[in-house]
């Protein structure tokens, strides 16, 4: 006969002093947990519904335009801060914290075609259809005192857009020209020109600061250096672009956003194709902006959505959308990797968050291992069907959707008329093309 | 004429004759001067060169050979002049420039070229980032400072005064004086230093901001820890100031210790302080049981074990309080002591229980005086003496017990050694197993031996009182104490000691004298063999306290034969002729879950750790099957189909037996079969296999067709492998399946952002940025796991 009986010695499981931790005995031995798999399963099965449960992006709408918005400027260095322009010439600067704007004024006749913050973000420059450029001080004026602009060019071209230098105290318009302005000079440094009507959006790269790209009307993209007597390159798509992004973070790749529904990832050296192609959106894509890490951008487009892509995945990670949200001109993603404006026709400038579940406010640290946790597991299981299909599932507006169906249709007809042809031809007369030659017409020297 | 000669003003004339002969090739604008920075020249701006028709009027422009003449007068300049005509005479006419977008187009290309180059600078940096674990935003910028420190020289630009001269002069006499007279050895050069840090000392606004800022925090502090030492003054939890003191203890002791090490004179005084406190502690009635708590508690103590739990670790504390001063006292008697010691320490002493040691310790105080040492002496020698002999006399009793056994064995035996002198090669392999019976049957004597004393410790002791059966020896346990049943016991066991003895010389000459089949080494292993089974014991000790490996003792007895058979076995199956290819199937779908059982290889990522004992094994049985690929497979496929429908299309006899039968007679045989008929379960028709005709396909119709819709259809894309892809999915990353450190490694996530803070963009410093040091440790780690390159990895890149 045996008698069993269980002692445990205290020393194993009383804590010594009350600044200790409990001791939690574990054992890892995984022959012990024979369910580990199926458990972490359900878990990401979990963290996936979740993340769809609190996917509530919406942070808040910044009313106060009496037109359009038609452009934004993010502050440099204030997160709080940032200003955009309408349709009928007003200016609005926004305390985003406090959801107000804290001014504003009309700028000029007409539309607002661009706003820039210099460096420090100490001035503004706004440039109109008016073909002036204004420089406004970036703190309001003293009560009693009228907003009046600190300096106003007169073009002799047409204006655009404008986009300040990163490192100098240089900017770039443009409109007929592209032209380098010095911030001290009424006259611009350098005019560059290309047999181009109009160039409507200009960019200056952050990283390598003295390279600049324009959109042209002739659905061309051109590159620039500020340095240099001539334009560097221009490449020919098959649409007009929109508007131009480049990626904060890797100094060559930017992004375009085209008018036949796509955007177009480019490198730089590599012109003739582009490295991807950006489905999803179902009408022009109005606007681009990276986000400060250079990992994802965000998109606007004149289907009323706006789609948050990785930067290297041809598919859209998210869409955002309300019922009163109209034609989306300009969007912006925010310094601190967080929140996403979009600024649409029908007057109000919307604040979205980055992530369409992150939990604003304070996270605890225990809170803040555990979504570590889930977003480890969710990556882990991404490919597992049942995970896949919710983390994908979103509700679209219903004319999304169907222009979404007809898109398809008319792609899948087209290829099926393709590969019927090339059944008919003789062989290797009808080519394979990838998708991503398809839209370069050519690349000019 | 006269009047127009009169008139005739040569300045004036030439003007207009001037401007006649202009009239042909006329230049109304004039040029432009530029006043301010203008990068873009109009064509307007622009003026024609002068015209050939001038050149010829105006005076010559100077000429190459001009200067040549000119140089061919001085001797000195001869050489120079002679190059320049060399020069002018090689000449070559330039070629025509370019059109001008063809030009343009080279600036263009030139200009991309450069561009392209410096972009591609940054190719490294991306990739870095790119493949970065963990991506931390902003991006921490290294600040690198430069000591210039050595090459700073103290500004030394002011004059002094004649005051202050004689001022110094006087302090060196002074000083001097001093050190002459009172002996004062203050070092000037320190004097002089310490004066000018003081002057230096004068603060900038922002320090003085910093400074007062440190100090209002510095008041914090206290006003904060004044606060909480008054709320914990307050508090009246017990436990808590249990645990308090105890921390303190710890604390102190701690100081103690590292004192020890760095200020031996500090130590002592410490030493001598916590001596002081704990005779104070001693003084006090503390820890006697005396106090009011304590009064309160013997009440409950009749009920509560708990409570007599802790009254007797109170009365233990104060008995170590002190017991330490005894042991200081003198060491002679520390030394008396521990030559007797010894050896009850070391069968009291159980490494796995720490109780055991202080409960005798309890066990001595709570009996006797501390005076009566030489009694309590006699007490453990008497009391280690029988314990002695009731080993002797257990191992005994196994003995003659297994003596029986061995002669029923003893046949079986010689069968055994024939079977061994045809299989085993290793004899010393087949030895080491008895031995280790040997050693266990020791301990196990050893544990009873314990068991058995703690059950005395038990009775003597005051409190801890538990029901424990006493140990049954021979049924006569429960009469006398157990002196008693030793004194009893001790001449039968020496009797049959030497009964035993002899009879194991006997069968041992008889061994010698037996045939000898095998070898010597084999004589040698049956003797050992005869040992070990005259000494394993066979029946079942009581144990209290049973250590957890309990069974792992009775295996290896049993194992005896078992090992002898499976090595017989072992040795049988090499020359396999007759396989089973079911064998070898069930054999293969082993290997296959051991494999799956084989967890976190993706976290080792190791080969070599992966390539253990098992998958040699089932290397091994992998050639096996290799070597019977074309037995009858097929038909071993379509048995398994058949079983598989026959399980599905059996029915099933619901009739019990007994159970609504009545007994007697009377009752047929046919009702009994109509009932069970009736009772008959019949399940549906036989349902057909969806594989039924189809002679080379198995389906698995009991796979779940729910679980399908869970299960990857493809490899997702950074993996190439199955194999890659399972073990990463095998491999878990919860907390409750892989330690803490593990854990915050698999999660860390792969960006990581500041709240509140602008992410700038890159700036160039990123290119000539050395090794970020990383911040965080669980970053840190993560970077020392040495990085095997991953086919999943390779697949990425």
């Amino acid at each position: 006969m045996k008698v069993k009986m269980i002692s445990r010695n205290p020393d194993n499981y009383v804590r010594e002093t009350k600044l200790q931790q409990h001791k939690m005995p574990r054992n890892y031995d995984p022959t012990l947990h024979p369910l580990e798999g199926p458990r972490e399963y359900v878990r990401a099965m979990n963290a996936t519904k979740l993340d769809r449960v609190f996917a509530k992006p919406f942070v808040c709408n910044l009313s106060g335009h009496r037109d359009g918005v038609s452009c934004f400027g993010k502050h440099p260095k204030q997160l709080s801060t940032m200003a955009t322009g309408a349709y009928d010439g007003e200016v609005r600067i926004w305390d985003l914290a406090n959801r107000i704007s804290s001014r504003n004024f009309v700028a000029h006749d007409g539309f607002v075609r661009g706003i820039a913050y210099t460096r420090y973000g100490d001035r503004i420059f706004t440039v109109g259809d008016d073909k002036t450029i204004k420089v406004w001080k970036a703190e309001a004026p003293e009560i009693g005192q009228d907003e009046v602009p600190v300096n106003t060019i007169l073009s002799k071209f047409g204006l655009h857009g404008i986009s300040h230098n990163h490192k100098d105290n240089k900017f770039a318009t443009c409109g007929e020209v592209c032209a380098i302005w010095d911030e001290k000079h009424n006259d611009p440094l350098k005019t560059l020109k290309w047999g181009v009507d109009t160039l409507h959006t200009i960019s200056y790269n952050p990283v390598e600061t003295s390279i600049l790209a324009c959109c042209a009307s002739d659905r061309s993209i051109i590159l620039y250096d500020q340095r240099e007597a001539q334009p560097l390159r221009k490449v020919v798509l098959t649409m007009k672009s929109n508007k131009l992004a480049w990626n904060p973070m890797e100094a060559f790749n930017f992004t375009v956003a085209n008018e036949d529904c796509n955007l177009y990832t480019f490198d730089t050296r590599k012109l003739q194709t582009p490295l991807k192609v950006h489905f999803d959106h179902v009408s022009a894509v109005t606007d681009v902006d990276y986000s400060p890490t250079g990992k994802e951008f965000v998109s606007a487009s004149y289907d009323k959505t706006i789609r948050i892509y990785n930067a290297h995945h041809s598919h859209s990670r998210d869409i955002y959308h309300t019922k009163r949200m109209q034609h989306v001109v300009c969007v912006a993603w925010s310094l601190d990797n967080r929140y996403v404006f979009s600024g649409s026709d029908e007057m109000n400038v919307r604040m979205w968050k980055a992530n369409a579940s992150e939990k604003l406010g304070v996270i605890r640290p225990r809170e803040r291992v555990n979504f570590n946790y889930q977003e480890a597991l969710k990556q882990k299981y991404a490919a597992h069907p049942q995970i896949k299909r919710i983390a994908r599932h979103r509700q679209v507006p219903r004319h999304v959707l169907n222009a979404q169906k007809k898109m398809r249709t008319v792609k899948e007809k087209e290829q099926v008329k393709e590969a019927n042809v090339r059944k008919h031809s003789k062989k290797g007369k009808v080519p394979y093309v990838s998708e991503k030659k398809k839209h370069v017409l050519k690349e000019e020297v | 004429m006269s009047d127009d000669e009169e008139h005739y003003e040569p300045r004036a004339h030439k003007k207009l004759l001037q401007a006649i002969g202009n009239l042909g090739k006329v230049q109304h604008i004039q040029k432009s001067t530029r006043d301010e920075l203008q990068s873009r020249q109009d064509e307007f701006q622009l003026m024609k060169s002068v015209s050939s028709a001038e050149t010829e009027r105006a005076p010559r422009s100077v000429g190459l050979n001009d200067l040549v003449e000119i140089l061919r007068t001085s001797s000195k300049h001869k050489d120079a002049g002679k190059k320049l005509k060399n020069v002018q005479g090689s000449r070559k006419v330039l070629a025509k420039p370019l059109e001008k977008p063809a030009a343009d187009r080279i600036r263009r290309t030139i200009g991309y070229e450069g561009v392209t180059k410096k972009l591609g600078r940054w190719d490294a940096v991306v990739a870095q980032q790119r493949s970065a674990e963990t991506q931390i935003f902003p991006l921490p910028s290294e600040t690198i400072y430069v000591n210039t420190s050595a090459k700073a020289r103290p500004l030394n630009t002011r004059i002094k005064s004649d005051l202050a001269k004689e001022l110094e002069a006087s302090n060196i006499k002074l000083r001097e004086l001093r050190k002459a007279q009172i002996g004062d050895t203050t070092d000037e050069k320190e004097l002089a230093k310490q004066e000018r840090q003081l002057l230096q000392k004068k603060l900038t606004r922002d320090e003085l901001f910093a400074r007062r800022k440190e100090l209002a925090y510095l008041k914090m502090r206290e006003s904060q820890k004044s606060a909480k030492a008054r709320m914990q003054n307050k508090i009246k939890s017990k436990k808590f100031h249990k645990l308090q003191k105890r921390q303190k203890i710890l604390e102190q002791m701690k100081e103690f210790e590292l004192l020890q090490k760095t200020n031996p004179e500090a130590a002592l005084e410490k030493l001598n302080e916590l001596e002081k406190s704990r005779v104070k502690e001693r003084a006090s009635l503390r820890h006697k049981n005396t106090g009011t708590w304590a009064k309160n508690l013997q009440v409950r103590a009749k009920y509560d074990k708990d409570v007599r739990k802790d009254l007797a670790e109170q009365l233990a504390v104060s008995r170590e309080l002190t017991q330490k001063k005894q042991e200081s006292d003198s060491e002679d008697e520390e030394t008396s002591k521990k030559r007797v010691a010894p050896e009850e320490e070391e069968i009291d002493y159980d490494p796995l229980n720490p109780w055991t040691k202080r409960k005798t310790v309890e066990n001595a105080e709570n009996g006797k005086a501390e005076t009566e040492d030489s009694n309590w002496r006699q007490y453990w020698t008497k009391r280690n003496r029988n314990e002695k002999l009731l080993e002797k006399h257990r191992r005994d009793m196994e003995e003659r017990e297994e003596e029986q056994d061995t002669k029923e064995q003893e046949q079986e035996e010689e069968e055994e050694q024939e079977a061994e002198d045809n299989a085993s090669k290793k004899p010393s392999a087949k030895a080491k197993p008895n031995k280790k019976i040997l050693k266990k049957s020791k301990v196990k004597i050893e544990n009873a031996k314990k068991s058995l004393k703690k059950s005395k410790v038990k009775i003597e002791n005051g409190w801890q009182v538990e029901e424990v059966e006493q140990i049954k020896l021979n049924g006569d346990s429960k009469t006398g104490s157990i002196d008693d049943i030793f004194e009893k016991h001790e001449d039968q066991l020496r009797a049959k000691l030497s009964k035993k003895l002899e009879k194991l010389k006997q069968r041992v000459d008889k061994l010698k004298d037996a045939p000898v089949k095998g070898k010597k080494t084999k004589k040698k292993d049956a003797l050992k063999n005869l040992k070990s089974l005259a000494l394993k014991k066979t029946k079942q000790q009581i144990e209290i306290d049973e250590p957890l490996n309990y069974e792992k003792e009775q295996e290896p007895q049993k194992k005896i034969p078992a090992q002898l058979e499976s090595s017989a076995e072992t040795t049988k199956s090499p020359p396999v002729d007759t396989i089973d290819p079911n064998k070898v199937t069930t054999l293969v779908f082993t290997q296959k879950k051991s494999s799956s059982s084989g967890i976190n290889d993706a976290l080792i990522d190791d080969e070599a750790a992966e390539y253990d004992e098992a998958d040699a094994a089932a290397e091994r049985q992998l050639t096996i099957s290799q070597a019977f690929e074309d037995d009858d497979i097929i038909a071993d496929f379509n048995r398994d189909k058949t079983k598989d429908s026959e399980l599905k299309n059996t029915e099933l006899q619901l009739a019990l037996p007994g159970w609504g039968s009545w007994a007697g007679a009377g009752i047929s045989q046919a009702v009994m079969e109509r009932r069970n008929k009736r009772l008959l379960l019949k399940l549906a028709a036989p349902e057909k296999r969806r594989d039924d005709n189809k002679d080379n396909l198995y389906l698995n119709e009991s796979a779940s067709k729910l679980a399908r819709e869970h299960m990857v259809s493809s490899i997702p894309f950074p993996f190439r492998s199955l194999a890659d892809y399972e073990a990463s999915i095998r491999a878990p990353i919860g907390r409750n399946f892989v330690p803490e450190t593990a854990f915050r490694m698999l999660t860390r996530p792969a960006v990581i952002t500041r709240k509140g803070q602008v992410i700038a963009p890159m700036t160039e410093s990123e290119l000539v940025k050395p090794d970020r040091r990383l911040r965080h440790i669980v970053d840190s780690r993560i970077k020392r796991i040495p990085k095997v390159p991953s086919k999943a990895k390779i697949a990425k890149n």
